[in-house]
């Protein structure tokens, strides 16, 4: 439910496109350099805490001056963080704060409610999400295909309740069948900047555990069925 | 050399053909097959046509698609390089937005007013970028073609750097490896590169033209009401869908439309299916 609620706002904030930016002074002239750099330092590191989402530049650079590098902030953000349990990571196109991974036993041991942006997967569940990301766009019949047993709508629709994938086009084959897609939260939730930081597929082929030309020559294999037009 | 090829390439794009946008529309996705290549993908060109023609309105088309939309963006409208487009495009190509890249409007602006030859120039901003970011070769290529048609003055770029990327111009002459940018052959293969996708752009400029032929030929034999958007469509996307969406004809209509030009041989079914057709000149 948490998880819906955060992918919700992140589309409300995509949405957003003029923020009123004229009740207070960006440039802060008046202010010597240190203390300037300082004020936007905090500025920024409170809109981040703030967020329910990860912040991207774009939000960022509507609180600090024109000629402020936001690259540079954060540094020195990370830089203050150093003997926190908690760090400012970069996920899904922006920052976020989050507590160290070393922490997580202590977190869970101690039952508090925490603002948790993943659902809990099953072994299954994240196996099926691992496939989506690396075939996407995929349909389920593919998915099926892949896994050697059919993969059930339900899973497919556990995950899209967890907003981890979407539907994407539809696939050019009998029933026209929705591809899916990942969406950012998966990016944010598994920790990834952009899809480019998945572990590298050759690697993972190079190791034998995965062969794409397999798989594709199965998929096409049955899939010429004379069905009637569906344009 | 490279100076006697782009001199073709920029008579035919200053003869502004009437199918000069399938023609750049076509180069765009054999440039977006290659630039997938770079990221690590393996996708045809087909799946991509299908990717982004049979996608819903407002939808995502994933990451293969989201490359095409960018090569389509770069070939379809004038634009400007500002740090706007360049989030999109990065987001297009899904790279991280940082302070590197928000400097290369500045960069492919210095080139674009300094008086170097442009195919030196297109060598360095490719240099310069994969200096700031090894990991934005992709986006470097992208902005080359922009830079190239800016540099020679066309109001639209014509994709064809990044399909050479894996041709036999960068190839080391020992044999091993590619040329990389920031090796003192760079620029030589950049202008080598040009040849070669000159004359790819000058032998698919004479398919298009001809086939452009046959179908403006045939059109005035159409009965179809509202066949001109059609028409006009075809001479300015690589492909359209069997349902011709955007136009007012009913997907009766737009399938009969589709079937008599194919008949006339105007236009190619080019997806191969008997379902979910795709059809181009």
């Amino acid at each position: 439910m948490a998880s819906q609620n955060i992918a919700k706002s992140q589309g409300r904030a995509k949405r957003t496109v003029k923020a009123d930016t004229s009740g207070f002074d960006r440039e802060l002239e008046d202010l010597p350099a240190d203390l300037r750099w300082r004020e936007w330092m905090m500025r920024v590191e409170a809109v981040i805490f703030a967020s329910a989402v990860p912040v991207d530049r774009e939000t960022l650079v509507r609180v600090v001056g024109r000629n402020c590098s936001i690259d540079l902030l954060i540094d020195d953000l990370r830089q203050e963080l150093h003997g926190r349990p908690y760090e400012l990571v970069s996920v899904g196109g922006g920052w976020q704060h989050r507590t160290r991974a070393s922490y997580a036993r202590m977190i869970q041991a101690s039952a508090a409610p925490t603002r948790s942006t993943a659902a809990a997967l099953s072994q299954h569940e994240a196996t099926v999400l691992m496939a989506v990301a690396y075939f996407q766009p995929v349909t389920r019949g593919e998915l099926s295909a892949m896994f050697g047993k059919d993969v059930s709508r339900d899973t497919i629709a556990g995950l899209r309740d967890a907003q981890f994938i979407a539907p994407g086009p539809r696939s050019p084959t009998p029933g026209a069948p929705y591809t899916y897609i990942t969406t950012p939260l998966f990016l944010s939730a598994f920790g990834f900047d952009t899809l480019r930081d998945l572990p590298d597929i050759e690697m993972l082929e190079d190791a034998g555990l995965l062969n794409r030309k397999n798989i594709t020559a199965e998929m096409m294999g049955p899939g010429t069925a004379d069905d009637d037009e569906e344009d | 050399m490279a100076g006697g090829a782009l001199n073709a390439v920029d008579s035919l794009v200053r003869s502004d053909a009437v199918w000069a946008g399938a023609w750049r529309q076509r180069l765009g996705l054999r440039s977006a097959v290659a630039a997938l290549r770079l990221m690590g993908r393996q996708d045809e060109d087909g799946a991509l046509r299908d990717a982004v023609l049979l996608l819903a309105p407002g939808g995502d088309p994933g990451p293969a698609g989201n490359v095409l939309v960018a090569y389509k963006r770069l070939s379809s409208r004038k634009i400007s390089v500002d740090s706007e487009i360049l989030r999109e495009m990065a987001d297009l190509f899904a790279l991280r937005f940082d302070n590197a890249l928000e400097e290369l409007p500045g960069l492919v602006d210095d080139l674009t007013k300094d008086g170097k030859a442009a195919p030196f120039a297109v060598a360095e901003l490719v240099t310069k970028v994969c200096a700031l970011r090894p990991d934005a070769e992709i986006l470097a290529w992208w902005l080359a073609d922009w830079l190239l048609a800016r540099k020679l003055g066309w109001s639209y770029p014509v994709p064809m750097l990044v399909a050479e990327r894996y041709g036999a111009v960068f190839r080391t002459g020992t044999g091993k490896g590619r040329v990389r940018p920031g090796d003192e052959t760079f620029a030589r293969a950049v202008c080598l590169a040009l040849v070669q996708g000159s004359a790819e752009a000058l032998r698919q400029a004479t398919e298009t033209g001809r086939r452009a032929e046959q179908l403006l030929a045939v059109a005035p034999k159409l009965r179809t009401k509202g066949a001109e958007i059609v028409i006009r469509q075809l001479l300015n996307e690589d492909a359209l869908s069997a349902s011709a969406p955007g136009t007012k004809l009913s997907r009766w209509a737009s399938r009969r439309l589709f079937e008599r030009l194919e008949t006339l041989g105007a236009v190619r079914e080019l997806s191969g299916r008997s379902t979910f057709r795709i059809y181009g000149l």
